[in-house]
């Protein structure tokens, strides 16, 4: 159970950061050529700060609430390492890596709530 | 220390950080490998193969043999300690201690015999881990200075913080291609923020796992400076035992491992056997700890002549006692599996850059002017950042190719190891001193790599049992290997880097153009990279 949920943790963390940071103007006009508008950059600091805490909420009920909280920090350092990496040397591939991370995150997750549902 | 917070706090972050940077680089880097120390002891003891786990009467066999060894080599000791054989490190590992101020005794053991186990002698990963929070020093010394380190750190965090002045704006920024201090700046902020949590965390628990030792005033008031009383009231060990100063004749240790094991559902990690012959003895079966963040092992406390249970410590700590094994536990991050540990290692790596990053700024901040003489401390502090962020890296890899290559029947071998560390890293630092800065820069960085290239090629040689030789040997060795070769490959772009840089034209061509004329101070790296000198008080 733990890698998948580590996986899951690493791939939200991903995709809120990165939805974070397209927030900023900075990095929307490195990535996009364009300044943001004001509800794209509402949307993705509601979709980032959202995705972070159900971040949270998963390594929790995954990992317990002693390791989750530590997993959900580890998680989000490594991810905003790979973040700022990529962003610094291929910001074009930062939005299609945050939709395939946010994919991956959501395949452990629909795994672990279809095995617990039934 | 003058002017605004902000600009009175950047000050106590640049001196702060400066004068303790290179310890707390070295600090980071053997900690950061101490996430992996048992695989590094591994790796450094090739002729141990995995074993399969021992049941309880073999297991019970393997510590009688182990204490007739110590009946015969340690009949006086005050106590003895025995590891017992794990899947990952099937000795029987002894450790003795004779008396206050003596050198303590050991011995590796083949848990099937009870003779001396046929391996090199090395202290293996041991020895970085102990350097992390001893640095070589005298245990007590040594301890001082690291917790001094890392109280400073400390500030240094909290200071940084406070100076950062747009820690969100800038949370991802990091512009690699512009001037050197920018670059520089940036990538100091990104590895100090990203990694914020884990800083504040390993720095923090770090000075309190040795808080007792900083900070000895309660228990010498409260307990009359008795620790163990301390330690046994909280929970942490069993109650002591003084000494009835009479002989009796240490019962069977077998039986007792067998019912130690037979109460605990955890591994059986080590025996400790305090004053073996006395009367009073006491046989402690000291267990793994169980899964959970917690760093407390479950012990079993044995009247050692008439082997009554006398006590059962398991996890019934009180809150205070349990926030601090929590503490250590975090710290050393023992319960961390394969992926989390990855993480915690990463997150080590960003520290040890963060230090190295700080360091180097320091410096940037300070590069003379086209026609100025760099000074003395400026010259000081470049030599000292290269002789540890790449020396060490440098000693680290010459410490695992003595291990290597040095004979194997060399008596005191596991100091010669140590020997070669040290011989190393105080080259790498001498060498800066009479070399450019730049081109110091640049051979330090790629002796790294060729020392890390020359570590992989003296393990697939050495050892007949390497997978790369042996197809399905142990894959502990080919992930060694792998990285080390990525190790190798980040100080080969490092040193590539260095050489090939050139300053972005905009920034420098004015002085370029004026440096043309009589080359000033060899020194400094390239005239080119050196800006008007303005101090910025919030940056380095």
């Amino acid at each position: 159970m733990t890698p998948s949920i580590l996986a899951a943790n690493l791939g939200l963390s991903f995709a809120a950061l990165a939805a974070l940071c397209l927030s900023l103007n900075r990095h929307h006009a490195e990535v996009f050529d364009r300044k943001a508008e004001r509800a794209a950059v509402l949307r993705l600091r509601a979709f980032g700060w959202a995705a972070i805490a159900a971040s949270l909420v998963v390594a929790g009920i995954g990992e317990g609430w002693a390791f989750g909280p530590v997993q959900w920090f580890g998680a989000l350092t490594g991810a905003a390492l790979g973040l700022v990496l990529l962003l610094s040397y291929r910001p074009r591939y930062v939005a299609p890596a945050a939709l395939v991370a946010l994919g991956l995150a959501a395949v452990p997750l629909s795994l672990a709530v279809f095995t617990v549902s039934p | 220390m003058k002017g605004s917070f902000r600009q009175s706090m950047a000050w106590l972050h640049t001196w702060s950080g400066l004068i303790v940077g290179w310890v707390l680089f070295a600090i980071f880097v053997t900690g950061t490998a101490s996430y992996y120390r048992p695989d590094i002891t591994r790796w450094m003891r090739p002729e141990l193969t995995r074993a399969a786990p021992l049941d309880a009467p073999a297991l019970g066999a393997a510590a009688e043999r182990a204490v007739t060894y110590l009946k015969e080599h340690a009949p006086k000791a005050r106590g003895w300690f025995i590891g017992l054989p794990q899947p990952d490190k099937p000795v029987l590992d002894l450790f003795w201690r004779t008396r206050p101020g003596e050198p303590p005794g050991h011995a590796m053991l083949d848990p099937r015999t009870g003779t001396e186990a046929a391996m090199r002698d090395t202290r293996g990963g041991d020895f970085l881990y102990r350097f992390h929070f001893e640095l070589h020093m005298p245990p007590l010394w040594g301890r001082w200075v690291v917790g001094i380190c890392a109280m400073i750190m400390l500030v240094a965090l909290i200071s940084g913080i406070v100076t950062h002045k747009r820690i969100f704006a800038d949370f991802f920024t990091f512009r690699r291609d512009k001037a050197p201090r920018r670059s520089w700046l940036d990538a100091h902020n990104v590895t100090g923020v990203l990694a914020l949590p884990f800083h504040l965390m390993i720095t923090y628990t770090g000075i309190i796992t040795l808080a007792l030792m900083y900070m000895p005033w309660g228990v010498t008031t409260a307990y009359k400076g008795d620790n163990q009383a301390f330690f046994a009231e909280a929970g942490w060990v069993t109650t002591p035992r003084a000494p009835a100063n009479r002989p009796a004749a240490l019962a069977p240790v077998g039986p007792l491992v067998e019912r130690a094991l037979a109460t605990v559902p955890e591994t059986l990690e080590r025996l400790s056997v305090v004053n073996p012959g006395d009367a009073n003895a006491t046989v402690i079966a000291v267990f793994e700890e169980p899964h959970g963040l917690s760093h407390q092992h479950p012990q079993i406390a044995f009247d050692g002549v008439s082997g009554e249970m006398l006590e059962v410590l398991g996890d019934g700590l009180k809150p205070a006692a349990k926030t601090f094994t929590v503490m250590t536990g975090l710290h050393e991050a023992h319960f961390a599996g394969t992926a989390l540990r990855l993480l915690f290692f990463l997150c080590g790596l960003m520290g040890c850059a963060m230090v190295a990053t700080g360091i180097v700024l320091w410096s940037l901040a300070r590069l003379p002017k086209a026609n100025e003489r760099a000074f003395f401390g400026l010259r000081l502090v470049q030599a000292l950042n290269i002789g540890s962020i790449a020396g060490l890296p440098a000693a680290v890899a010459v410490f695992f190719l003595a291990n290597r290559l040095l004979p194997v029947d060399l008596a005191g071998r596991a100091e010669w190891e140590i020997d070669a560390f040290f011989g190393a890293w105080i080259v790498a630092a001498l060498v800066p001193l009479v070399r450019p800065q730049r081109r110091a820069w640049c051979e330090g960085l790629a002796a790294v790599s060729l020392l890390c290239l020359a570590v992989v090629a003296a393990d697939i040689l050495t050892i007949p049992g390497h997978p790369l030789r042996l197809m399905g040997g142990d894959p502990l060795f080919a992930w060694f290997d792998a990285a080390m070769l990525l190790l190798a490959g980040l100080f080969a772009l490092a040193a590539r880097k260095v050489l090939r840089y050139e300053a972005p034209r905009k920034e420098g061509k004015r002085e370029r153009d004026m440096a043309q004329g009589p080359r000033p101070e060899p020194m400094a790296p390239s005239p080119t990279r050196a800006p008007v000198r303005h101090r910025e008080p919030t940056h380095a």
